[in-house]
């Protein structure tokens, strides 16, 4: 049997069946219309239709919108596939010769230049070479400041004699010894100082869309133990902040002591460490005593050990040292991450306490902060010949040992790097070229977060804060770029710097990603317009369609029969 | 002027000697009539102020210091309470009523008024929202609908920088928030002893939340004394009333159940007394207690942390001839009142001893109890029927010889409309009922009209109540009908509306004599419950349908009497439609015999038979109709 001929003959049939009974039949047909009357219902029809279109429609599609700003959409996602930025560091190099002609300089610093530059081509860092001038004095840095000076004593001091090179803890220096003139052997020198930043830009860099292959054969040849490292240096670090919060907390077992001499402490240990970092971040400073201290009941506790006369702390149970239900240890209030340093003096009964496998009594709690154990000496020394504040009141020689933890642990906890080690300052600059990195990435990925939300959710509304916040992202990105490259890392009278744009980069970014308005958005369920529309629309829009497409029918037939016709 | 300067002297030598010791505790233990005893908790710290303004904390709470600082808090009074002080049986409110809030939450502060009032509001909003998040209550609702700014009632307690210029006040109230242990384990977290040693270790939230009444405060004010930097210092309280009985429920069968019939003791005097009869005796005396049993555990050790701490910690107020009992460590010792004051004995807790406990047995005194009258009897209720309007209604009952000045406060929500011109303010006195209600003229009138989901009422009247009369305040108002997203879950509870505050005035000295108050108090009512119009919430619905429907209904016979054609009866043309479907009906039917057809032949084995006979049934109908494949091969066979 073949379909396809029956359906046609069926078809045919039924034409022929509507015709057949109005002519075969004695039926009386309708009066035919005037063209006035049929004139006057299609107006009628279509006057009902203009009136639904022309101003229910976009009544309806005006009042059931959401405002959407624009957004730089294609900027956005740019700078999320790190198209936007080639990331590469300025690294500014003077050299300087005390008693060399400045023929002489040029020519090293022209070697130098070429040796570096040959290493070079695969790292991040662009080397660029300086001639200082041979006094000591400083001259006006015409490119921003160097990055790392060389110091060459050619003439050989006393202190620097032979194959010696030597770092200063409060300037970005390198002094050589008069041993190290050949350029190969400078060379050297600043390869091994620059060489843990490299890495550690590269790791940061590594699975982003910002890592470019020639990175990749950089990053091919790290050794896995640095890698190591630096995963654990990140992990412990705190997220980049404008501020942090620093809490000291000194927690005591019983009722005593009850005070501590922490305002000496700090200013002696804490304040020079936080002045040296005021370049990266703000921080505040808060203190506070707590008696009465008890250990979390999930923790066994420390046990005594015979053998060595120390109550020992087993090492699963640091995690839970920190008892979070019932010390007060409250993240403090404002913008940015607080870091809690907590000192435990433990009961006389208790004392001396120590972590059980290493003896120690310090240890770092990742990205929260660092605790440390002060036991104090046995109450059968001279303490009784003592007055009733001394054994109240911790003193500030009692705190020494335990500033010094804090101190070091808050240089892990903000990832300070621990190399060059000889100079804070090198750290301290390589910090923030980090810091403004990860903040570059992060923003990015969070512009790209947010252009991915507004394209999958199309009903959400963008009010126009977003777009500004956006737009002021967007350009402190690019001039965090453009710092980058230049190597102005640190903020000036006149420019914020890598690290300030890519701060408030990465605040504008954040505000426009986490807008109210945006996150509470409004559940409005199809059911709901269902159940709605559906009654309006369904008795409504019946008799309208219907009589507009009978109408649509008839003009149709007419117009076919006038062709016909003719 | 002279007698006053040398009065002045020894109280500002003793300011300058006794420095305050940067922590103190203090309980304070009163049986009520009836059964009841009151306990007051006392606990205040303090921190100089450069230490607050560097943020270093010893025993003042740094959480608290921290909220404080960053919302440039000056003063800060907070209060949660539940329950209510019967003043007709209890006397007059501890602490003058200074320590005790509203039904719910209310805090009130001085808030530095610089940067204008955008400035002073953010601030206020960081402050509760900080606040609600310390000590888990609801206190971040507490948005510009249900902060006022009263301008009589309160004035700071501490000693102000510049004379107090450069603060604003800011009051808010949240009656419908029930106090609970969440609120307490934060209050307690604030303690240098944090509820483990010291009279604090008797708080437990089993306890103090059983309590009849009670009201816990947090108190944060700057105190000056001469010769001495200012310091800020925090005063929490927590008064409870416990109902003594109830409290010593053993602690392993905390349900209330009937005593067994040989328990029970009865009062045999009765005439009707028998072995299935009971009229139970009246308790004769004093109730035997102890703070071990009603607290459920003894005090243990003791919070001694600040130098110069040498006060009493807990004093218990009771008749001289009543025999009290200190267990103290392994020592039991008999407690008795110390010189100046015969009723009130004091102890101090023990360094050494782990645990201390007070114990009274019971006993039959025969001098009553001293107490003192409430300065005012306050109430207040809501009026009216119907869901459109009511009336609030406040009586306020001056039981003294001599006439008072009070301040009245009422914070309403902005959805209680009242009507100011039905203010009335009638006196009449309570010594004889025949004579006519006098209206009596507020001194002052202070009165911001609420305006909708902004703002809400602050009504504050300076009244003067005659001597041993009873004044009327009433007013009508308006209930507004809320949006539908604006109801609550519980919307047919009713909408709570926050206690009215009282703030009796200390009485000029020069005007009436035999009243040493110099101090004012204050009362508050309790909270009401005011029933809003509530609609049934599936009501947006359902007048969408109706709503709908009606217009579909006009709309369909107006369009279609415009767009119809009319015609006779036999005129009509057949419509399109219908004969499609009588086509597609057709169709099927001729499907459905042809398959009939096709299983009777291969039944029967023969040829095309049966098809005929269904062709020729289906072509009764119609001649056009004819479809499907067995009309088809039927015609072919023909």
């Amino acid at each position: 049997m073949d379909p396809t001929s029956t359906e046609d003959g069926g078809g045919v049939s039924a034409v022929e069946g509507t015709e057949l009974p109005a002519s075969g039949n004695a039926k009386a047909t309708p009066p035919t219309e005037s063209a006035r009357t049929l004139l006057t219902r299609r107006t009628i029809v279509f006057s009902f239709w203009a009136i639904v279109l022309g101003l229910g429609l976009p009544h309806w599609l005006w009042t059931t919108s959401t405002y959407r700003a624009s957004l730089p959409l294609s900027t956005m996602n740019d700078w999320a596939e790190g198209k936007a930025c080639d990331l590469r560091f300025a690294f500014p190099i003077r050299v300087r010769v005390p008693g060399w002609t400045r023929e002489e300089m040029v020519e090293l610093s022209g070697s130098l230049s070429a040796l570096l530059d040959h290493d070079g081509s695969d790292g991040l860092l662009d080397f660029t070479i300086h001639v200082g001038n041979a006094d000591e004095e400083p001259i006006l840095p015409a490119h921003g400041d160097p990055a790392l000076t060389v110091v060459l004593h050619a003439a050989g001091s006393p202190d620097t004699n032979g194959v010696t090179s030597r770092l200063e803890p409060g300037e970005s220096a390198l002094h050589l010894g008069s041993g190290l003139r050949q350029a190969g052997e400078i060379a050297d020198q600043i390869r091994e100082i620059t060489s843990p930043q490299q890495e550690a830009l590269a790791y940061l860099l590594s699975g982003t869309p910002f890592a470019v292959t020639e990175h990749g054969v950089l990053r091919a040849t790290q050794n896995t133990w640095s890698e190591a490292s630096l995963d654990a240096r990140n992990t412990r670090a705190f997220k980049p902040s404008t501020t942090y919060h620093l809490s000291f907390s000194l927690f005591v077992p019983g009722n005593e002591p009850s005070a501590w001499a922490i305002e000496d402490a700090l200013a002696a240990y804490m304040t020079p460490l936080l002045d040296a970092l005021a370049g990266v971040s703000n921080f505040t400073v808060t203190t506070q005593v707590q008696l009465h201290a008890s250990f979390s009941p999930s923790i066994a506790g420390p046990t005594f050990d015979e053998a060595s006369g120390k109550w020992k702390l087993r090492k699963e149970d640091l995690s839970g040292f920190v008892n979070a239900a019932e010390w007060p240890l409250s993240p403090s209030i404002g913008e940015g991450s607080t870091i809690n340093f907590v000192l435990y003096v433990p009961a006389p009964g208790h004392s001396p306490l120590v972590v059980a496998d290493t003896g120690g009594t310090g240890w770092l709690v990742p990205q929260w902060g660092g605790v440390a154990i002060l036991n104090l000496d046995e109450p059968t020394t001279p303490r009784k010949s003592t007055t009733d504040t001394d054994r109240t009141t911790l003193s500030a020689a009692n705190l020494d040992e335990i500033m010094l933890t804090f101190a070091d642990q808050l240089t892990a906890l903000i990832g300070l790097p621990s190399s060059p080690a000889g100079s804070l300052a090198l750290r301290i600059a390589a910090l923030q070229r980090e810091r403004a990195t990860a903040l570059l990435l992060s923003t990015a990925s969070t512009l790209g977060a947010l252009s991915r939300l507004v394209h999958k959710l199309p009903n959400i509304p963008i009010p126009d804060t977003v777009a500004t916040s956006v737009g002021t992202s967007l350009r402190h990105l690019d001039h965090a770029c453009q710092d980058l490259r230049a190597g102005r890392y640190s903020n000036t009278d006149t420019n914020l710097g890598a690290l300030g744009n890519a701060q408030a980069a990465s605040e504008a970014s954040e505000k426009a990603f986490f807008e109210p308005s945006m996150v509470g958005q409004v559940y409005f369920p199809d059911e709901h317009k269902v159940a709605v529309y559906v009654p309006l629309l369904g008795p409504m829009g019946v008799p309208l369609v219907l009589a507009g497409v009978k109408e649509l029918l008839g003009w149709y037939r007419g117009m076919r029969e006038k062709v016909k016709r003719t | 002027m002279k007698l006053a300067q040398l009065l002045a002297l020894p109280a500002t030598l003793i300011s300058a000697v006794l420095a305050i010791p940067e922590y103190s505790e203090h309980l304070h233990l009163r049986p009520l009539p009836n059964g009841y005893l009151y306990a007051g908790f006392n606990f205040t710290a303090s921190t100089s102020l450069s230490a607050y303004e560097s943020q270093h904390f010893r025993y003042f709470p740094r959480s608290l210091g921290q909220i404080l600082k960053h919302s440039g808090t000056r003063e800060l009074h907070l209060r949660f309470a539940l329950g209510r002080w019967d003043d007709e049986s209890w006397g007059s409110r501890p602490r003058d009523g200074k320590r005790e809030g509203g039904t719910g939450v209310e805090i009130w502060a001085w808030l530095d008024s610089g940067g204008g009032k955008p400035a002073v509001e953010e601030r206020w909003s960081s402050l509760v929202n900080s606040l609600s998040g310390l000590f888990c209550a609801s206190l971040n609702f507490i948005d510009g609908t249900k902060t006022t700014r009263p301008v009589l009632s309160f004035e700071p307690e501490g000693m102000h920088r510049g004379g107090g210029g450069g603060m604003e006040l800011l009051h808010g109230t949240l009656p419908h928030e029930v106090v609970c242990t969440e609120n307490l384990t934060p209050f307690l977290k604030l303690l240098p002893c944090k509820g483990k040693a010291g009279i604090s270790s008797l708080l437990d939230g089993h306890k103090v939340f059983d309590a009849n009444w009670q009201t816990m405060s947090i108190d944060v004010r700057p105190v000056c004394h001469v010769g001495e930097e200012c310091r800020l210092e925090i005063q929490q309280t927590v008064d409870i009333v416990l109902d003594i009985e109830r409290s010593m429920r053993p602690r392993n069968d905390p349900i209330p159940r009937p005593r067994p019939v040989e328990e029970l003791e009865c009062d045999e005097s009765k005439s009707y007394h028998a072995s299935d009869t009971c009229y139970p005796r009246r308790k004769e005396g004093e109730m035997a207690w102890s703070l071990s049993k009603i607290f459920g555990t003894p005090v243990r050790g003791s919070c001694h942390v600040a130098d110069g701490d040498e006060s009493h910690d807990i004093s218990l107020e009771v008749s001289r001839d009543r025999a009290v009992e200190v267990l103290q460590g392994g020592s039991n010792e008999t407690l008795v009142s110390h010189g100046q004051s015969q009723h009130v004995r004091a102890i101090r807790l023990s360094d050494t001893a782990k645990h201390t406990d007070i114990s009274l047995p019971q006993q039959i005194i025969q001098e009553a109890p001293h107490q003192e009258q409430p300065p005012l009897y306050a109430s207040r209720q809501i009026t009216g029927f119907g869901q459109e309007r009511g009336g609030m209604h406040t009586v306020l009952h001056n039981p003294h010889t001599y006439p008072q000045r009070i301040v009245y406060l009422e914070s309403l929500p902005w959805f209680l409309r009242p009507y100011m011109h039905t203010l009335k303010v009638l006196s009449h006195p309570t010594t004889s009922h025949n004579q006519p209600a006098t209206p009596v003229k507020p001194d002052k009138m202070f009165y911001t009209p609420a305006l909708d989901r902004e703002r809400g009422t602050h009504l504050e009247l300076l009244l003067t109540i005659p001597a041993q009369s009873t004044v009327e305040l009433t007013y009508d108002f308006d209930k507004a009908i809320l949006r539908y997203t604006e109801y609550p879950p519980d919307a047919n509870r009713g909408f709570d509306v926050a206690p009215a505050i009282i703030r009796v005035l200390p009485p000029n000295s020069n005007s009436t004599a035999g009243n040493e108050k110099t101090q004012d108090s204050y009362l508050r009512t309790t909270s009401l419950l005011l029933p809003l119009p509530t609609p049934d919430f599936s009501m947006p619905y359902n007048v969408i349908i109706l709503t709908s429907t009606v217009i579909a209904l006009g709309f369909g016979s107006i369009f279609n009497l415009l767009v119809r054609r009319f015609v006779l009866a036999e005129e009509v043309p057949r419509s399109a439609v219908a004969v499609r479907v009588a086509w597609v009906v057709g169709k099927v039917r001729g499907v459905v015999g042809g398959l009939k057809g096709r299983m009777r032949v291969g039944g029967e084995g023969g040829g095309g038979g049966g098809t005929v006979v269904g062709f020729g049934g289906a072509a009764d109908v119609r001649g056009g109709m004819n479809g499907g494949s067995g009309g088809a091969e039927g015609r072919k066979e023909r």
